[in-house]
């Protein structure tokens, strides 16, 4: 069950559209309305927020606790939905809420990349399997079983990039905070996804640590020429973006290019 | 794939799968036990029965019936038939030497052919043996003593022909020159002491007479003689009069059925017709019998009584003989023969036999209608359709019982669950579908059940092979018994590992592990990935 890779349509798959002269975003939210229901209050998270985002282009959403920024990027990475008709988002032109439930499995799986606040490693699995199980899901049982030395290998590179070559078979208890994240940037990364979504990654750490953090992040983006959206409430780390775009109550009130 | 890494993390880090196994272990142990018990039980139940009267009896009751080694004769020509045995069946008295007297079932059989109908010469106890039994480590059975040999040889060819044992004054009389004599059950006479090994001792009991001395009595009872008291009937069930008769006891037999055991005295064919006034006899009309001598005694002269006061007696007139009777006939089948096959085969020759004696036996259809001629399985069918009945009974309860554990591994499923809410979160952030976390669960549960089952078939095995050590180690350390032969017919607990039953308790309780895991699965799916990434 579920041990066939993971579907990704072909308009997923296809060629850029920028590079078919199209525009040149890979992901764009267009009037996105949110609301979620805390019993029987409504509570409206996002209204009517558009955001377009460049490939290789580093977006940073700004904003203070409760702004929606973490909605906007749940949403950006199809966990959630938007409002039935209010809004839509789309990765290379293509509405994800016309996807089928396993095509946005296999959006999340391939597209997209996630980094936590809290890392949200599996206790149980070494480093190596936390990298591991992303590609496992990407690929299935198959389909991993015949790229295995190869995955393994990419594994273990990323950890080795990130500093964690030594402890491959360490549990995520055995970790710092700095040396989970890696992890969990390394998991997000290891199936290549074109777009890494980054919810606080540096919010849990301290200054110099989330520091390092980031400089993983953005060298490997610069390495790779990635796209990265972070959502962050640290206007340092922001600074460090090619654009900010701040969320104020549900709603976009700024956007510019980093100072 | 991931579901395989992570039910096998998940397997080894934590208790409560450990839990969730033990509860299918245990459920699958008990059913399977209980099970192989019960199946044990009903399995020997048709096995002795069939070992001590053989496939198919022939029977006519009370009065008997005449011309059996004719009918013993066809049915032994027949290739259907291994061997036939005439054999009587009454209920008697047997005075044994503490004053007490118990009522007893009296089986007057052909040594030889009763042996090869029933395997009776395995039955015989008293006889040399060269190994000792199995729980006999210490070799302490009474039947090894190499100085006994000889008069345990000569004991069980004693009990072979129901006949007083040899002596050396008779050896050349052969057996047949010696007296006739019974064997006993083991458990009749309550003078031998069954050691937790297996073995009988022979003991000895006091004994207080009425004149209030006492003495000790009992012991080896071969060798000894006891009194048994019969009632003839004539063959309108009337009675005749009562025959007692002191026998030596050539040997004991233990079947293995504690009721036969307890009850059965078996006595050479030819005495019991003799006491029960069954054995051949030539008809007389118009004689002398004692009856009528006792009336002209008391009465006036009659027809007979000559004038002048001289006493005539008619001469006898011969009417014709009476040939000997028996009660039952035993057929056992050829291999390759079921008993019902054989019954049937069995009322076709009983037909002819019946054709052929038309007036002298029962006829055909009496035998026929009156289920006269039935497997030992007919013959008990209400006994055995009520262990079956009962063993359904008991597993239906106990598969009840054991939707318990489904119920444990739901619970256990579902705290596991909401424990690890965040992790599905996770894993549907990087992709993983809904029915890919249902199967990891669902996966997991089959792995508990696969694990329960194979340790809960295991753990069943270990207790069915050694059940009567286990009961007799209770018994000895907490001092009860659960088994208690007097109520269950054998005197070692029965058990029979079926592989069919074994896989389908193995397969049922998998599948309760897998229903157990189900909710908690279908819970986990639906999960929402953005709640469960936030779930603290």
């Amino acid at each position: 069950m579920n041990d066939s890779p993971a579907q990704v349509v072909t308009p997923l798959a296809g060629p850029h559209p920028a590079a078919a002269g199209g525009p040149g975003f890979v992901l764009r939210a267009q009037d996105v309305h949110k609301t979620y229901w805390m019993g029987r209050v409504r509570v409206p998270v996002l209204r009517g927020v558009s955001l377009d985002v460049q490939r290789g282009e580093f977006v940073a959403i700004l904003g203070a606790s409760g702004s929606g920024k973490s909605t906007l990027l749940h949403l950006l990475g199809g966990l959630d939905r938007v409002d039935r008709g209010k809004g839509r988002v789309e990765y290379r032109g293509r509405d994800l809420s016309t996807l089928s439930s396993g095509e946005q499995d296999g959006y999340r799986s391939r597209a997209v990349g996630f980094v936590f606040q809290f890392y949200h490693l599996l206790p149980e699995l070494s480093v190596l399997e936390n990298v591991l199980v992303a590609a496992m899901v990407r690929w299935g049982r198959w389909g991993y079983r015949s790229r295995r030395a190869e995955l393994r290998a990419r594994a273990g590179d990323l950890l080795g990039a990130f500093g964690l070559g030594h402890r491959l078979t360490h549990r995520p208890g055995e970790l710092s905070g700095g040396e989970r994240q890696r992890v969990a940037i390394a998991r997000a990364l290891v199936n290549g996804p074109d777009v890494l979504l980054a919810d606080e990654p540096t919010g849990n750490l301290d200054r110099k640590t989330g520091g390092e953090i980031l400089d993983v992040m953005l060298g490997h983006r610069a390495e790779q020429r990635g796209t990265l959206v972070m959502v962050t409430h640290d206007p340092e780390v922001a600074a460090k973006a090619d654009r900010i775009v701040r969320l104020l109550d549900g709603k976009v009130v700024g956007a510019a290019g980093a100072a | 794939m991931y579901q395989s890494l992570l039910n096998r993390r998940y397997l080894t880090s934590k208790v409560m799968p450990l839990l969730a196994a033990s509860a299918v272990m245990l459920c699958t142990a008990m059913v399977l036990v209980v099970w192989s018990v019960m199946g044990g039980f009903l399995s020997m139940l048709l096995v002795s029965g069939r070992a001590l009267i053989g496939d198919v009896t022939i029977t006519w009751p009370t009065s008997g019936f005449s011309y059996y080694d004719d009918l013993a004769t066809r049915l032994e020509a027949d290739p259907m038939v291994e061997a036939a045995s005439p054999t009587i069946e009454t209920f008697g008295l047997i005075s044994l030497p503490d004053g007490r007297r118990d009522g007893v079932m009296i089986k007057g059989v052909d040594g030889p052919s009763y042996n090869r109908v029933t395997g009776y010469a395995d039955t015989l106890w008293w006889r040399p043996l060269d190994r000792p039994l199995r729980k006999d480590a210490k070799r302490q059975d009474p039947r090894l003593e190499a100085r006994d040999a000889d008069l345990l040889r000569r004991l069980y060819e004693g009990g072979l022909v129901l006949r007083e044992i040899e002596r050396g004054s008779d050896r050349e009389k052969g057996p047949l020159g010696r007296r006739p004599a019974i064997v006993t059950g083991i458990e009749v006479t309550g003078f031998n002491y069954r050691a937790p090994e297996g073995y009988y001792l022979p003991a000895r009991r006091r004994f207080a007479k009425a004149d209030g001395s006492d003495e000790f009595v009992g012991g080896f009872m071969p060798t000894q003689s006891l009194t048994l008291t019969v009632l003839p009937l004539n063959q309108r069930g009337g009675a005749i009069d009562v025959v007692a008769r002191k026998l030596p006891v050539a040997n004991e037999f233990r079947s293995g059925l504690y009721e036969i055991d307890r009850k059965t005295v078996l006595i050479e064919l030819g005495e019991l017709q003799r006491m029960l006034r069954m054995d051949a006899a030539r008809g007389l009309a118009g004689g002398i019998d004692r009856y009528a001598i006792e009336r002209r005694d008391s009465q006036p002269a009659g027809a007979g009584e000559a004038s002048g006061g001289t006493e005539f007696f008619p001469e006898p007139r011969t009417t014709g003989d009476q040939p000997a009777r028996i009660t039952t006939l035993l057929v056992k089948a050829k291999p390759g023969f079921s008993p019902d096959q054989l019954s049937r085969r069995c009322e076709e020759i009983y037909a002819t036999f019946a054709a052929a004696h038309a007036g002298e036996v029962p006829p055909a259809e009496a035998m026929r209608t009156g289920g006269q001629i039935a497997t030992w399985e007919a013959r008990h069918a209400d006994m055995i359709a009520a262990v079956k009945k009962e063993t359904g009974l008991v597993l239906f309860l106990l598969g009840f019982i054991s939707l318990t554990a489904v119920f444990l591994i739901l619970a256990i499923f579902w705290a596991m669950v909401s424990e690890k809410t965040r992790d599905i979160g996770v894993l549907r952030a990087i992709g993983a579908g809904r029915a890919g976390v249902a199967w990891l669960w669902l996966r997991y549960g089959l792995a508990i059940g696969v694990i329960g089952t194979i340790g809960g078939g295991a753990l069943a095995y270990a207790v069915v092979l050694n059940i009567n050590s286990i009961h007799e180690w209770m018994g000895r350390a907490l001092g009860f018994q659960i088994w208690d032969p007097k109520v269950y017919y054998f005197t070692d607990i029965p058990s029979k590992v079926d592989l069919d039953k074994a896989v389908i308790v193995l397969l049922g309780g998998v599948l309760f592990s897998v229903a157990g895991a189900l909710w908690p699965a279908v819970r986990a799916a639906r999960m929402d990935p953005v709640r469960s990434l936030r779930f603290e």
